[in-house]
């Protein structure tokens, strides 16, 4: 032991002495930071990146989100820029989706590339670094998916946070969409399901509080499908749900699931017998048709969609096939939700920016963004701060019929309810 | 019940899946002794080779299923058998361990990266991302039928139960009732036997990894439908399948793939009928094979060695043993002053993060230091002792305790949580225990993780960096400075705790702990803290690694990142903490260096991670030491040259003889024997002549010269230890010797070196070795063994008329005979078909007198079938009664030979007690020789 506390001794005494020279650099890089509250104004372009799991484990990939970015900030560019300013979009990282590579990701667009604003970001593990963010004061909006865009001054998501909090708010566009399409919720009966993970039985809990909200009785709501790999067979769940309702089925069985849990549950279910309606909130993908297993089992399902579906004819709609068509450099006729979170969230940045007026530096755009009003038809009406800790609760209902998706509930917001 | 009924018939097909990948696992272990990790990874490229075949190529799904199974699938087992798995298996378990887990990452991201190459390239490929419901090989989309009201199955489900029913009877009848599935059977029980029966280890695992290859190819095109292209989904389930493969103890295919088929059963029935409370339990189903995996090994597995440890590796030779302390660490410290003074001078505050982050991880690292490196048990868990201290420290930090107080609090709940894990490794060891704890890190990650309390969902705690007068670890070149410094005195600390007598208990308990208990050390004592050392360590680094994001959330540290750390660890070696630093750094600067200077494809550093696992086979010392012993022996070249022999080498070289020179010394002066020899050559056979040979650098044979004739019985005696078994071994081919030459006899009587010739080749030429103690197989049944060497049923039926005790049982497990009854079996088939030259190694050990006459009239009637024989025994007595020719052996050479008539009692006695011919030096060798 005494060696070791001679060894310890030993080294403590350079501990010390850099640690007197450290305190004096602490700072000394913040000059030179882009972001800093002093930097003036120029017109030199702004320099923004995002963060996308292009690549993943699981074989889902984002990397639409940074076309849909792209052609926003090429629209942007074509109108002329920010008040004069050009938008110079460096592309996107590849964060793999891994926490570690989301960091590094991260540091590299902030203190490499020096970016202004890190958008967008669509990945779920951009948590690791809000703190980041935050202490090197750069702006980031992506789709609020996780708590990194909830209640975080720089940090936002393009509909809102999407997390809702216990004494905050939960949207009912969800029951209300479908209430709509019933004609009223009253006496009609749903069944949940999620993951039985603590995310999975988070979710259920908020919908548990909305969907009740929207007159429905939930008369099954469980947590209980594996959260590692999906089912292969699903009679254990099938079983359960078709007798859920006093033994009978529900009226409406709610996915809270992705895409592959979703397939394998509704093929069961219809193969079962269930005649009421399907939903989830995933399954709003082109691509999901050019596979007939997948469009079989998705067919006559019901898909919630938070943002202004694809089949609007709503002139922002046209401006956002178009410019996709445009970034691509080839004509587009698949359109995904990918596209749509870096297209929105793209077009939030500029909006804010434009805000913010001709000296945009991040405390002017961090002013504007404070207290941020306006409607986007794609997204609805977007209100901050209130979307800091809110999901602006807007969506649409579609319904997979054939080889095409239709619109039968138009893209609508709905008020929100409290969330114990 | 009927609910019953269509959970177990709908669990099948899961259990299907389950079941084809478990064989596959228990084949290719069984037939090579490497457990592969990365079994689903194969599955997983099968799966993407099909689609793109099917979808990209347009090949029809009949066709294009084919071609995966039974060409794709086979062609990637051989060829990982040829580059891989061949070395490992004569590797220790960690290497075999790690390198299989550095293809787990490596092989989806390479398959992945070729499909991206050649879309660039313009081949017509299908992108492999976002894809699911894809087509299998029925109709598409799938045509289902309902079986009863309200359940039904598709035609994808009805294909997998026709061909994993298939695959069943096409397995057994293969191992059952083929000559191939024989010799695998046989290789399973004894690989050194089955050699010396003429037949390729190496060959029959080769074709035991393409058949393996083939069922995961089997799953992959099966699984396809179900899993998409996930390739992390193919790993899990894996995993999942591999609960079945310890059901049949890795050792049964049929009990194995019923395993499968139960389990999933068994998940169906849980997840239908699971009381409701375990509702409240978040994780309990995503949980039950992960524990179903753990209980399994922990009530099936026995070990043969004394539990927890690894096989005993020999530390590579240390080149710097004889420097002062200063010298041997000198260039660490300067690469750590180096570090050090790059921080504060020309890195740019991206590197210098990432320098933060990366000797963050080395902290972590450290861990495996220990329990592996130090411990030789490897851990799968090291990621969720991490996520446990940071997410403890992160929750009383809320509650406004302290940094400092909270790093203990974390440390401290790692390491109780290190001794939990701990607990298998009373009962288990090497790839077991792997196995072991990375059930425990999924059960970790699905339900300890997920309570709401521990993680605060997915916000996760706050982990603010600490502030001590004037050090603020705000600042990242503060905290990476501070980093280095820990860093350094948690390797002061381990190397104390290496040098300490805890440390010697540690490295007593893993190479012999039967021994360690002799010698007063506890087992459970040391094991407990090894595991609790390491998992404090990995919490401490935990906490750090943490505060670099000043966030912790759960899903931050995964049990797969835990498998890629250790890839990583043990790719840039194990045994000193010094290699977890570099390793840490290479895992954080790696990738960014590529991205800068070769590709920013991220496949490629993941690629390079999991192949620098690969490259173990090559060196399983790992990278750092292999660029050590480059750079040695390149100072060797240069300072040999330049100052000739004027320093005297302060440093054991690596016992490589100087071969050549002794080796041809004998011949040189001994042309008249040569001549004498030529006299009578017509009968002799088998001629060692020099022979140098012995273990892991200490040499046992010092120059043995024997000739053994045709038709003629030579004995060879010596006590315990003078190295009788060691010349059978280079006789037959087993042992390869430093120095010196075996001949062989041909037809014609010339003579051929057969030195370099394997025991596989010697036995094809007529050498056979019967080794020590019983020459069988015993899982094999009587009929079976005697195949192995007589094909034909006619010359076992001359056998069965000899013999009518084994012909009454020919379908017994030979096991279950009695010692002489076994021996006899050894024997009855060589009479039928005589070996050109016979070495048996104390047939009659353990034998009751009665059957050691037997045994010896066997001997003679083989001498009169013309046989060369060369028979070591340690008792004289008997053997003396039949020999012609007797050879004394006393510590490593041959101290008399000549004929039987010569041999009194004198020379027996100075024969045994080692008086005659051998210098005295030479007595301390006789320890270690056998």
């Amino acid at each position: 032991m005494p060696r070791l506390l001679r060894a310890a001794g030993l080294v403590m005494v350079p501990v010390l002495l850099l640690a007197g020279c450290n305190s004096s650099t602490t700072k000394k890089d913040t000059p030179s930071n882009p972001n800093s509250p002093g930097a003036p104004a120029s017109k030199d372009p702004i320099k923004i990146g995002g963060v996308v799991s292009i690549t993943t484990p699981s074989g889902y990939s984002k990397k639409d989100t940074d076309l849909g970015a792209k052609a926003r900030f090429m629209m942007a560019n074509d109108e002329g820029g920010v008040n004069g300013r050009k938008i110079d979009y460096i592309g996107s990282e590849d964060d793999n989706q891994d926490p570690a590579k989301t960091t590094t990701a991260v540091r590299k667009l902030v203190q490499q590339d020096k970016v202004f604003a890190i958008v967008p970001v669509n990945t779920t593990t951009i948590s690791g670094s809000a703190g980041f963010l935050k202490d090197n004061k750069t702006p980031y909006i992506g789709w609020g998916t996780v708590p990194a865009f909830c209640d975080q001054e720089y940090g936002m998501g393009y509909n809102g946070c999407l997390v809702p909090k216990a004494g905050h708010n939960v949207n009912t566009s969800w029951p209300g969409l479908l209430s709509d399409i019933l004609g009223g919720g009253k006496g009609k009966s749903v069944a949940l399901i999620t993951q039985d993970t603590d995310a999975g039985k988070f979710g259920l809990a908020t919908y548990q509080a909305a969907f009740p909200a929207g007159g429905f009785t939930v008369a099954y709501g469980k947590s209980t499908v594996p959260g590692t790999t999906v089912p292969t067979d699903w009679s254990p769940w099938v079983n359960d749900i078709m007798s859920s309702n006093g033994g009978k089925a529900p009226d409406v069985v709610v996915s809270i699931m992705q895409t592959p849990a979703n397939i394998g549950l509704f093929k069961a279910l219809k193969l079962a017998g269930f005649k009421g309606i399907l939903t989830d909130a995933t399954d709003y993908d082109p691509a999901l048709l050019k596979q007939a297993a997948s469009k079989e089992a998705l067919q006559d399902v019901q898909v919630f969609v938070q943002n202004m579906p694809f089949e609007s004819t709503a002139p922002e709609m046209a401006k956002f096939k178009e410019y996709i068509s445009k970034a691509k450099g080839e004509p587009v006729t698949e359109w995904n939700q990918s596209m749509m979170v870096g297209w929105n969230s793209a077009d939030l940045f500029v909006a804010i920016a434009k805000k913010a007026g001709e000296n945009l530096t991040v405390d002017t755009y961090q002013a504007a963004a404070a207290n941020f009003q306006d409607t986007y038809a794609l997204v609805g009406d977007r209100k901050f701060p209130d979307g800091r800790n809110n999901s602006f609760g807007c969506g649409a209902m579609v319904q997979l019929k054939g080889e095409s998706y239709n619109i039968i509930s138009p893209y609508k917001c709905y008020p929100s309810v409290p969330f114990k | 019940m009927s609910e019953l009924l269509v959970f177990v018939i709908s669990g099948l097909v899961t259990g299907a899946i389950y079941a084809l990948l478990a064989s596959g696992l228990v084949l290719a272990y069984s037939a090579s002794g490497v457990l592969n990790f990365a079994h689903g990874a194969t599955a997983f490229l099968s799966a993407l080779f099909f689609y793109e075949v099917n979808q990209g190529l347009d090949v029809p799904p009949v066709p294009a299923a084919l071609l995966t199974v039974f060409v794709f699938a086979p062609g990637l087992g051989w060829l990982l058998d040829r580059i891989m798995f061949r070395k490992l298996a004569k590797l220790g378990e960690t290497p075999q361990i790690v390198a299989t887990i550095g293809l787990l990452v490596a092989l989806p991201a390479l398959g992945q990266w070729i499909v991206v190459l050649l879309r660039d390239a313009g081949v017509d490929l299908a992108p492999p991302d976002n894809q699911y419901g894809l087509p299998g090989v029925g109709p598409n989309p799938p045509v289902q039928w309902e079986i009863r009201h309200g359940v039904g199955i598709d035609s994808n489900q009805l294909i997998t139960w026709i061909v994993t029913a298939v695959v069943a009877v096409a397995l057994w009848i293969l191992m059952r009732h083929t000559p191939l599935g024989l010799r695998l059977r046989a290789s399973v029980d004894s690989r050194t036997l089955t050699e010396l029966r003429g037949v390729s280890a190496d060959r029959l695992s080769g074709i035991a990894w393409m058949l393996s290859a083939g069922l995961a190819g089997a799953v992959g095109v099966l699984a396809a439908p179900l899993l998409a292209l996930s390739s992390v989904d193919y790993t899990l389930i894996l995993f999942v399948s591999a609960a079945a493969a310890v059901l049949g103890r890795f050792k049964s295919v049929p009990i194995a793939f019923g395993g499968g088929l139960l389990l999933g059963v068994v998940q169906n029935l849980v997840a239908g009928y699971a009381p409701s409370w375990t509702d409240r339990i978040t994780g309990f189903r995503t949980a039950v094979p992960f524990a179903l995996l753990f209980v399994g090994l922990l009530v099936l597995s026995r070990s043969k060695r004394s539990a927890g440890t690894a096989a005993v590796d020999a530390p590579p030779p240390d080149y710097l043993a004889g420097m002062s302390p200063l010298r041997r660490w000198a260039p660490w410290l300067a690469a750590g002053l180096f570090l050090a003074v790059s921080l504060y001078t020309w890195t740019t505050p991206f590197w210098i993060g990432l320098i933060a982050q990366g000797l963050a991880a080395s902290l972590v690292f450290l861990s495996f230091t220990v329990v592996t490196g130090l411990g030789g048990m490897v851990s799968l868990a090291q990621a969720t002792f991490v996520t446990a201290s940071a997410l403890t420290a992160g929750l009383l930090m809320s509650h406004g305790v302290s940094f400092f107080l909270a790093l203990c609090a974390g440390t401290l709940a790692a390491a109780l949580l290190g001794m939990v894990v701990a607990l298998p490794a009373l009962r288990l060891s090497g790839r077991m225990l792997a196995l072991a704890t990375l059930a425990l890190a999924f059960l970790g990650d699905q339900v300890l993780f997920q309570m709401r309390w521990l993680r605060n969902g997915d916000v996760g705690w706050e982990i603010p960096r600490p502030v001590v007068g004037p050090v603020d670890l705000n600042d990242d070149r503060a905290l990476a400075l501070a980093l280095l410094i820990i860093v350094a005195l948690v390797i002061v600390l381990i190397r104390n705790l290496e040098n300490s007598a805890s440390g010697r208990a540690m490295l007593a308990v893993r190479s012999a702990p039967p021994a360690a208990m002799a010698s007063g050390v506890s087992v459970l004592r040391t094991k407990l803290a090894l595991f609790a050392i390491s998992a404090g360590i990995a919490g401490f680094g935990g906490v750090f690694w943490a505060s670099f994001n000043t966030r912790i959330t759960a899903t931050e540290f995964t049990a797969m990142n835990g498998l890629i750390w250790l890839a990583i660890v043990v790719a840039a070696g194990i045994r000193r903490p010094q290699f977890a630093v570099v390793a840490g750094l290479t895992f954080a600067l790696f990738p960014h260096i590529m991205e800068d200077y070769v590709t920013d494809s991220p496949y490629v550093p993941v690629i390079l991670f999991g192949l620098a696992g690969l490259a173990l086979a090559g060196n399983p010392e790992g990278w750092v030491v292999q660029m050590a012993e480059g750079l040695h022996a390149l100072r060797g070249r240069v300072t040999g040259r330049g100052k000739a022999s004027a320093v005297p080498p302060q440093v054991p070289e690596p016992r490589v003889e100087a071969g050549p020179v002794v080796a041809l010394a004998p011949h040189a002066d001994e042309p008249q024997d040569g001549a004498e020899a030529a006299a009578d050559a017509s009968d002799l056979l088998l001629r060692l002549r020099g022979i140098r040979a012995g273990y892991a650098g200490v040499e046992v044979l010092h120059g043995v010269d024997l000739e053994v004739r045709s038709g003629s019985i030579l004995a060879l005696l010596g006590a315990n230890g003078a190295g009788k078994s060691t010349t059978c071994a280079v006789a037959a081919g087993l042992l390869a010797p430093t120095s010196g030459i075996v001949e062989l006899a041909g037809e014609r009587g010339e003579f051929r070196d057969i030195t370099r010739l394997s025991a596989v080749r010697r036995s094809r030429d007529g050498v056979l070795l019967a080794p020590e103690g019983r020459g069988i197989f015993p899982s094999l049944t009587i009929d079976e063994n005697l195949s192995m060497w007589l094909r034909s049923a006619a010359e076992r039926d001359r056998v069965y008329e000899r013999f009518p005790n084994l012909a009454a049982r020919r379908k017994v497990v030979a096991g279950s005979l009695s010692g002489g009854e076994q021996q006899q079996l050894t024997v009855a088939p060589l009479l039928v078909r005589p070996p050109r030259v016979l070495v048996a190694d104390e047939p009659s050990l353990g034998l009751a007198p009665l059957v050691v006459e037997e045994i010896f009239r066997f001997v003679v009637e083989l001498r009169e079938l013309g046989v060369a024989l060369l028979l070591v025994e340690e008792k004289a007595s008997e053997i003396l009664t039949v020999a012609d020719t007797v050879a004394f052996m006393s510590v490593g050479r041959v101290s008399w030979c000549g004929p039987r008539s010569e041999v009194d009692e004198d020379r027996l006695t100075a024969a045994y007690l080692g008086i005659a011919g051998s210098a005295a030096s030479d007595a301390g060798h006789s320890e270690v020789a056998r």
